[in-house]
């Protein structure tokens, strides 16, 4: 928790006292991470502001710390003891029971108080009156006790302290149904206020109750979740309506809203949630039992060739001794069969097409198997990385970056752009993660949609390796002991120049990916939400920096540059003649 | 012993218990263990249980009252909320058990329950099936499963008995 409160610390203090002149985005949005204050070293490098952040920093969701929760209970307790003229602590029951839905218990009670009260348990009056009894009995020992040891609810009914502690413990102990705790008497329906309580509970339990409390705020509403990392004690309330469901809570976990998975953009929730399963699954031992061995024919072990030789020998109990090409027993094989090395029982009867089928199952598990393989071992190393980065990050936080000001002689505010770097390293590392969850479920017939992506994620590759390898590699250079300090004022422009090309890379990749790549199906659509954008910023001159600007600009400039005798694929930039309507090379129309 | 810290309440609640027993039922704690109870309840009048006595175990666990008691049926009965094994489906035995219950309200309700089976909760589905579907014919079993019990416990001329056994296990 320590780190995460750093880091945002550092991310807050740092857009205060902004040495850059800022891009007019300086209202910080806490809750947004990476969102906004990082458009502001244009002064450097030339970019002008990006617009994409103003996408970003529309707020959909607010997270909550315990205090501020404490906060807006109060407030309700406060406004609806107020409004109903009642006590707070008849409040609290109300709320509870309303699952802190202020409006609707308005309109509950002024339609029908006594109704209201009737199934909440707020009498009005006791229901038992001993107003001459000098003792008392109390209903659940048996026992009588002096009047200054029984306590009751507003019903009235009798209980002594012993016991009412006893009631209350073991009830908090069973779960937050003690937040709607009544009489101990069957037959009564009188609530117990959070006053007696607080009074009669231990201060172990009277803990547990609070922590009862505050979650009822949470978990009783549609529009409020727990942040799921491990010791966060934040909530998250959300917009409902909006379609964007990624976001950050204080701690720095980043989670999707809809599922609590962790953040997935671009894959959606059921995709993740396949892909998870698919990850965990059984399924995935089985295709490579099926790919890699076969059963014994005698007992239906499954067996794995890890040796040469076609003569296989059962583990024992088994022992059966079988050819591995035919799965015939061994003593078949000799001079009549052709010679035990050379089974041609086998190929005899694959031409008969006796194996076909078990053999064509093998290989299609085969395949599968390394087609998931491919995707899984790609989609995992980006998650080490991740992983790694966010080390890496704390790493330069805590240790590094001070050291960094020292041998520089500059503000620690000054050199955030290395922090937004790495920001920016690990939101791209999951990016790229999940887009390999998107690539194993692509269709594999949309052959052009697979091109496309396969371009896209390759080029976001790429560029994310550059600006891992500037902020990895190249800063270790200002860290050792020598004087290199000519050099940081061209890599300080050189990593921030990456960071925004990268940024704004991979935030168009994400909404090509949301859009289900609809470009390729769709001409006039073509390039909008991709090329149009990073011709934009070839445009402007110095942002060449980007590989993927680059060479998009450059398919742009061919789809203008039709000839006369030939046109320009608008996909793959192939020189077409104009003979044909569609394209030779990915069969694009024209 | 574990009988010679016994709450008051269990004392006062076991001498009462005997001394001025539920109609229908009656509950004697045992010699060893002052918090274990042989039950016996009476087939209601005007239900399928009518003549049968049905034999029941409880235990009063170290929390009650806090806790609910555990009771258990140990006669076999075709009820749609008591399964094979005697185990009682009965709210107050579980989340709605009060500390202001006793033992003696807990065998009044079972005993309320052998009159008003509730096949909308059931323990048993294929009773509760049966109950819903074609409740005379299950009152049927139940009165059978009764009368055999009430056989059992001598309540017939044995001449009449032996005929009745021979038709219901032919």
């Amino acid at each position: 928790m320590d780190s995460d409160e750093d880091l945002l610390d550092a991310y807050d203090g740092d857009s205060a006292e902004d040495y850059y002149y800022s891009g007019g985005d300086s209202d910080v949005d806490d809750y947004i991470a990476g969102g906004d204050e990082d458009e502001d070293d244009g002064g450097d490098c030339g970019y002008a502001s990006d617009d994409d952040s103003t996408l970003r920093s529309e707020k959909v969701y607010t997270v909550l710390k315990v205090s501020d929760i404490q906060q807006r209970q109060e407030e309700s307790i406060s406004h609806v003891s107020s409004v109903l003229s009642i006590s707070r602590v008849a409040a609290c029951v109300l709320l509870c029971h309303y699952k802190w839905n202020v409006s609707q218990l308005h309109d509950e009670w002024f339609a029908d108080e006594e109704k209201v009260r009737r199934t909440v348990g707020l009498l009005s009056r006791p229901v038992v009156q001993f107003p001459n009894a000098k003792e008392l009995t109390c209903g659940i020992c048996f026992e009588s006790h002096p009047l200054d040891q029984i306590h009751s609810a507003v019903c009235g009914h009798p209980y002594c302290t012993t016991c009412w502690k006893g009631y209350i413990t073991t009830s908090i102990n069973d779960g937050p149904g003690c937040l709607l705790l009544r009489c101990p008497d069957p037959s009564c329906r009188a609530s117990v206020g959070q006053d007696m309580i607080l009074k009669l509970a231990s201060d172990e339990d009277k803990e547990k109750y609070s922590r009862y409390f505050v979650r009822s705020y949470i978990e009783d509403k549609k529009k409020t979740k727990w942040c799921p990392a491990p010791g966060c004690e934040n909530a998250v309330e959300f917009e409902l309506g909006s379609n964007i469901y990624d976001v950050t809570c204080l701690c720095s976990h980043g989670f999707c809203w809809n599922c609590t998975e962790e953040a997935h953009r671009p894959v959606d929730c059921g995709t993740v949630s396949k892909w998870i399963l698919k990850n965990s699954a059984e399924s995935e031992n089985m295709n490579w039992i099926l790919a890699n061995s076969k059963p014994c024919p005698k007992c239906k072990r499954p067996i794995e060739k890890n040796q040469g030789c076609m003569h296989m020998t059962c583990t024992p109990p088994c022992k059966f001794e079988f050819c591995w090409l035919c799965l015939g027993a061994w003593s078949d094989h000799g001079e009549r069969t052709g010679g035990f090395y050379a089974c041609n029982r086998y190929e005899a009867a694959k031409q008969e097409g006796l194996y076909d089928e078990a053999e064509r199952r093998r290989e299609m598990a085969k395949n599968s198997l390394e087609r998931y393989t491919h995707y899984y071992e790609r989609w995992a190393s980006n998650q080490t990385s991740r992983q790694k980065a966010i080390a890496d990050l704390h790493q330069m936080q805590t240790v590094h970056l001070e050291k960094l000001s020292d041998k520089l002689k500059e503000p620690e505010s000054q050199l955030k752009f290395v922090i937004e770097a790495w920001q920016q390293i690990i939101e791209c590392r999951r990016v790229l993660k999940w887009t390999y969850a998107y690539g194993y479920y692509l269709p594999e017939h949309e052959h052009a949609k697979k091109q496309l992506f396969e371009y896209l994620q390759g080029e976001a590759e790429a560029g994310l390796e550059r600006l891992h390898q500037c902020a990895e590699k190249e800063l270790l250079v200002f860290l050792g002991d020598d004087e290199p300090q000519a050099d940081f004022k061209t890599f300080r422009p050189k990593l921030a120049g990456l960071t925004r090309v990268t940024r704004s890379y991979f935030e168009n990749l994400v909404r090509a990916l949301e859009n289900g790549l609809s470009d390729v199906n769709t001409q006039p659509a073509c390039s909008t939400s991709i090329s149009s954008k990073n011709a934009d910023g070839a445009g402007k001159g110095k942002g060449g920096k980007g590989k993927g600007s680059t060479s998009r600009s450059g398919r742009n400039a061919a789809r203008d540059g039709d000839d006369d005798d030939h046109w320009n694929c608008d996909r793959c930039t192939y020189a077409n003649p104009d003979s044909v309507s569609s394209c030779q090379m990915c069969h694009n129309e024209r | 012993m574990a009988n010679s810290n016994l709450p008051r309440r269990i004392i006062k609640e076991t001498q009462r218990l005997l001394s001025e027993p539920a109609p229908g039922i009656s509950a004697s704690p045992s010699e060893e263990n002052m918090r274990y109870f042989n039950v016996m309840i009476l087939g209601p009048s005007q239900s399928p249980y009518e003549g049968g006595v049905f034999k029941l175990e409880l235990f009063l666990p170290e929390e009650y009252p806090m806790a609910a008691p555990k009771v258990r049926f140990l006669t076999k009965i075709y009820h749609p909320n008591i399964d094979k094994l005697g185990r009682i489906c009965l709210d107050i035995l579980k989340d709605k058990w009060s500390p202001a219950l006793q033992i003696r309200t807990v065998l009044l309700s079972i005993q309320a329950l052998l009159s008003a089976p509730n096949p909308d909760d059931p323990l048993s589905e294929n009773i509760a099936k049966h109950w819903k579907t074609n409740e005379a014919e299950a009152v049927e079993t139940g009165e059978l499963t009764a009368f055999l019990l009430a056989l059992r416990h001598k309540k017939f001329p044995s001449s009449h008995s032996s005929l009745l056994f021979a038709n219901f296990y032919s």
